[in-house]
């Protein structure tokens, strides 16, 4: 795997000077990363290996117990890519991601640039925002699921009062469903992106906006010329994460609608755990899982080509 | 000047109000007596603490494992993780693009792939039902995450800054530990934080990794009460909302460290 | 060279202590004066009255119970990791649909071989605990859906509980006033849906190795109707059974499909007057064929014979005649030896529509066996499909069929 040939790949990093001293320092350096490869090499190349193998096998509720499972190829792949289901879960799981991010992306924005100006109780307030992370996720799909229940919910009953709109169906209608999961995901995902950008505002240094309201550039200009630019490695491991831990949300969508109605919300996540927690065809799913890991991968490498080229800059 | 100031805080307290409703709606219902879900009041007018009497009698000694737990993860997590992200953003090490290729990996691994490798494994080890096996896998989620986070941050202290150290006989060791990581605190901070809400709000690792009483976050503790015919949410909403507070005043706290964090930095 | 030893002493330590505390293996195989027992009874008051009857039985054989309970949804995982890192329990509760599933891992112990036996039970029980012919597990109690109503509304709108489709259909368009439905039904993206639909589409003769037929697209148009009419709410496809209860319970529906089990809650609000009527058939006098539902006691193969022996023990105690009445009384279900049905009515009437029921009742993996979960998704992808307007009944089952 890739952590091998990392390892494969030190000697030769050494041998680019080769004086003592520079080679102990070379050491040295690679030691940082030691504790953290061995972990990532535990916790996360074991299972991901076993993942991997799963999908080309025949791994059902026996495999368990008897460790048996028949090599079938690629057979899980065909079968499961040629669903009518897989098309639509492939679809949704773009829109959901490209939307939540979105979303969660110029709200988090936003609010973050607000909390920066200072003010009274500000920070009291910044915290207060991390609380939708504090309460666990299946009590927040409860909650919203009785928010925007068609009939009761406190959204319908709010737009019924200002004459808004007629009790649209949120979580029932097949047009409306995935947007009403996309808001929920957005407001969960605001948080994590309000602080996190919050905190590459803070290390922006003040005499910067100083230096350009000399120059007359203050709000827009000033945003576009120094805040923009200076967030920019933050920005990207923001929209990475994002994209990475929106593609695999599963939680919210079973506890809201449970991939339904009529799969209009179902997204490869909950089509791989469907597969193999429900209808307990283990192969299936993880072949599921695997081409959304390589849907992922897809976004690191580009993640990768960016930052690369400014450390290049 | 002054009153500009005041206009933002009423501002944000919309926002929050608007951004909070359902937390505000949660603490609503788990003070409804009854404890159903339809035509709940606007307001808990008739309050009943019927449903914090049921959670307090249960889940006091859950939340101090998920204390515990918590921040231990958040202790691994940074100790780990601090030194691979100063690394890969300072150093030029050959096939450092492989370790961040592999982390970025390693956070699309759906959790449950990772519950079910280690339960196995953990099974042999003895790792089950005990905190340090918890704090292990717990970190998962912090680890990947801090590297990347804590990495994007480091990424913005001057090299110049360090080098000035090493040449006044600094080892690469202590330069890190005493110029580096007081310059990333805020970083830090940021990470800790996340990874204390990751590990706080864990329920597949809980689930998964534990078997009896002994051992039980507070998260398992309500997934307890939630079973195939739940009728009484206002207990189930009064242990998410104790379940909630020492968190918050984790954050309040943490809070005021990244503020003075801040102002540090601008007196330097 | 001591800065290297400095990198693994950051995680060394954490490991060694980490195999200190480290306990809850499976070192305790040579003591069979304990069972660990694993089951789903997480609430309240299952978790008590189980507790009670399995300390009761435990201490009839001499052994002390050790018990962990998980909530419903995450049993089977745990049940599969426990299987392959050979951490079984001595008596595990299998839901009964999943019975056949964990059944063909080889995990489990046929009862026979321990000397127990199904004589006497409802046929469709023993269905549901046998696999290729050999008997896997014992459910002392089951339970099944039927139509409640509240009296009231129904005595005020001069309504009679509904016995066929038809009389369901008026019924329910003549319950629905204001924001109150005439009926409620749970027709969700999961099993819950495939469960309410069955005793629908199996009353008209459908069947779930092939649901794209007429008989099943005319129970479907049933549903799509009691939605067209109004008499339903399209929160259907979003409500679990639990929350038709809620809304049966405040009123907002004047008739539900629900089971046994929402009794207790139903109960605690003493203004409201309800009954309980098999699910109405297709036609006059016509059969009601519901699903059986219920949890299956079974031994694993924990590799100690002499600990199975007392598993069975266990599993046999909790299914003699004495313990099945008390289960059925104390959990409002019904006793699945058929030959108790009498004497469990008369002393609970309210579970008479249940009782009833129950001897025509099927089981879900009666059919299909281990196959069953792929043809439940089937079932409510077709119904969901028809009840958002996607497709007519018998297109949506046809394209769910397909898959």
């Amino acid at each position: 795997m890739a952590e091998q040939v990392l390892l494969r790949e030190r000697p030769a990093g050494v041998q680019e000077k080769p004086v003592p001293a520079r080679s102990r320092e070379r050491l040295l350096q690679v030691l940082f990363l030691v504790p953290a490869v061995l972990y990532l090499l535990l916790f996360f190349g074991y299972p991901v290996a076993k993942n991997v193998l799963m999908s080309f096998q025949s791994y059902t509720t026996a495999t368990f117990y008897t460790g048996e499972a028949p090599w079938v190829g690629l057979d899980n792949y065909t079968r499961a890519l040629g669903s009518a289901v897989f098309d639509k879960a492939l679809v949704n799981t773009v829109l959901f991601t490209v939307g939540s991010i979105a979303g969660q992306f110029v709200i988090g924005l936003a609010l973050a640039v607000f909390f920066h100006r200072r003010f009274p109780l500000g920070g009291v307030l910044r915290s207060l925002l991390l609380l939708p992370w504090l309460i666990p996720l299946i009590v927040s799909g409860a909650v919203w699921r009785w928010i925007l229940d068609q009939d009761n919910g406190a959204l319908n009953r709010f737009l019924g009062a200002t004459g808004v709109a007629d009790r649209p169906g949120w979580l029932t209608s097949t047009s409306l469903a995935l947007i009403a999961v996309i808001i929920v995901n957005i407001w969960i995902g605001i948080p994590f992106n309000t602080t996190i950008l919050y905190g590459g505002l803070q290390d922006i240094p003040d005499e910067l906006y100083e230096a350009a309201a000399v120059d007359g550039a203050t709000g827009r200009r000033a945003f576009r010329y120094i805040t923009w630019p200076l967030l920019r490695p933050v920005v990207g491991v923001v929209l990475v994460l994002g994209v990475v831990y929106t593609v695999k949300v599963l939680d919210i969508i079973l506890g809201l609608t449970n991939g339904g109605p009529a799969n209009a919300t179902q997204t490869l996540a909950t089509q791989s755990y469907h597969l193999s927690f429900q209808e307990f065809d283990f192969g299936q799913g993880a072949a599921v899982g695997n081409v959304l890991i390589l849907i992922s991968l897809a976004f690191a490498v580009l993640y990768l080509r960016a930052t690369r080229r400014a450390v290049d800059e | 000047m002054r009153r500009r100031a005041w206009g933002s805080t009423v501002a944000g307290v919309l926002i929050l109000g608007v951004l909070l409703f359902p937390v505000y709606w949660m603490v609503n219902v788990s003070l409804q007596p009854g404890g159903s879900a339809v035509d709940v009041p606007w307001l808990p007018l008739d309050v009943s603490f019927d449903g914090y009497a049921t959670a307090l009698d249960q889940q006091g000694r859950n939340l101090v494992t998920s204390l515990i737990v918590s921040l231990g993860s958040v202790v691994f997590s940074l100790l780990v993780a601090a030194p691979a992200a100063y690394a890969l953003a300072h150093f030029r090490i050959r096939g450092a693009n492989w370790v961040l290729f592999g982390i970025l990996i390693s956070q699309m691994v759906p959790g449950i792939v990772v519950a079910n490798a280690l339960y196995s494994a953990y099974n042999d080890l003895g790792l089950l039902n005990s905190i340090p096996g918890l704090i292990l896998a717990d970190s998962t989620a912090g680890i990947p995450f801090a590297i990347l986070i804590v990495r994007a941050f480091m990424g913005g202290i001057p090299m110049s800054v360090v080098e000035a150290a090493r040449t006044d006989g600094a080892g690469p060791i202590r330069a890190f530990v005493s110029i580096v990581l007081p310059m990333s605190r805020n970083a830090l901070i940021t990470a800790g934080l996340f990874t204390f809400l990751f590990t706080w709000g864990d329920f597949l690792f809980a689930l998964t990794l534990t078997t009896t009483e002994e051992v039980r976050p507070v998260t398992l503790g309500l997934y307890q009460y939630i079973g195939t015919y739940v009728n009484d949410w206002s207990a189930v909403m009064a242990t998410a909302v104790l379940a909630s507070i020492p968190a918050v005043i984790l954050l309040l706290v943490a809070q005021r460290y990244v503020a003075a964090g801040t102002t540090g930095g601008a007196v330097k | 060279m001591h800065r290297p030893v400095l990198a693994t002493l950051m995680i060394v330590p954490l490991v060694l202590a980490a195999a200190a505390c480290g306990g809850g293996g499976s070192d305790d195989s040579g003591d069979s004066g304990t069972l660990r027992v694993l089951d789903y009874y997480n609430n309240e008051p299952d978790k008590t009255v189980y507790q009670q009857a399995l300390e009761k039985c435990g201490q009839q054989n001499g052994v002390t119970i050790e018990r962990e309970t998980v909530p419903g949804a995450n049993l089977i995982a745990k049940v599969l990791q426990q299987s392959s890192s050979r951490t079984l329990p001595d008596v595990l509760m299998i839901d009964n649909p999943d019975l056949q599933q964990i059944a063909a891992t080889g995990a489990l112990a046929p009862v026979t071989d321990f000397g127990l036996s199904a004589d006497g039970y409802a046929k469709g029980v023993v269905d549901a605990s046998t696999y290729q012919g050999k008997l896997f597990g014992l459910q002392p109690v089951t339970n099944t859906i039927g139509l409640f109503y509240n009296k009231d509304l129904l005595a005020e709108a001069g309504v009679q509980p509904p016995t066929t489709w038809a009389e369901l259909r008026t019924a329910a368009k003549t319950l629905t006033k204001g924001d109150r439905y005439g009926v409620a039904f749970s027709a969700p993206a999961n099993y819950e849906g495939t469960w309410q639909f069955l005793p629908f589409m199996w009353s008209n003769g459908g069947d779930e190795k092939n649901i794209a037929t007429p008989q099943v697209a005319q129970a479907l148009q049933l549903w799509v109707d009691l939605l067209g009419d109004k008499s339903a709410s399209r929160s259907v496809l979003n409500w679990t059974q639990a929350d038709v209860n809620d809304q049966f319970k405040a009123g907002k529906a004047a008739m539900m499909v629900n089971g046994p089990w929402q009794f207790p809650v139903l109960n605690e609000d003493t203004k409201l007057h309800y009954d309980v009527v098999p699910i109405p058939a297709p036609q006059a006098g016509g059969t009601v064929v519901a699903p059986l539902g219920g949890e299956t006691w079974t031994i694993p193969q924990t590799g100690s014979k002499d600990r199975q022996a007392k598993a069975a023990k266990v599993v046999g105690c909790l299914n003699a005649d004495d313990s099945q009445l008390s289960l059925g009384k104390l959990r409002q279900t019904v006793p699945t030896k058929t030959a108790l049905g009498e004497q469990f009515v008369a002393a609970n009437p309210s579970m008479k529509a249940f009782t009833t029921a129950v001897q025509t009742a099927r089981a879900r993996t009666g059919e299909l066996g281990a196959d069953w979960p792929k043809a439940a998704t089937k079932i409510y992808t077709g119904v969901q499909t028809a009840l958002t307007g996607g497709a007519a009944p018998q297109q949506a089952l046809q394209q769910a069929q397909n898959g």
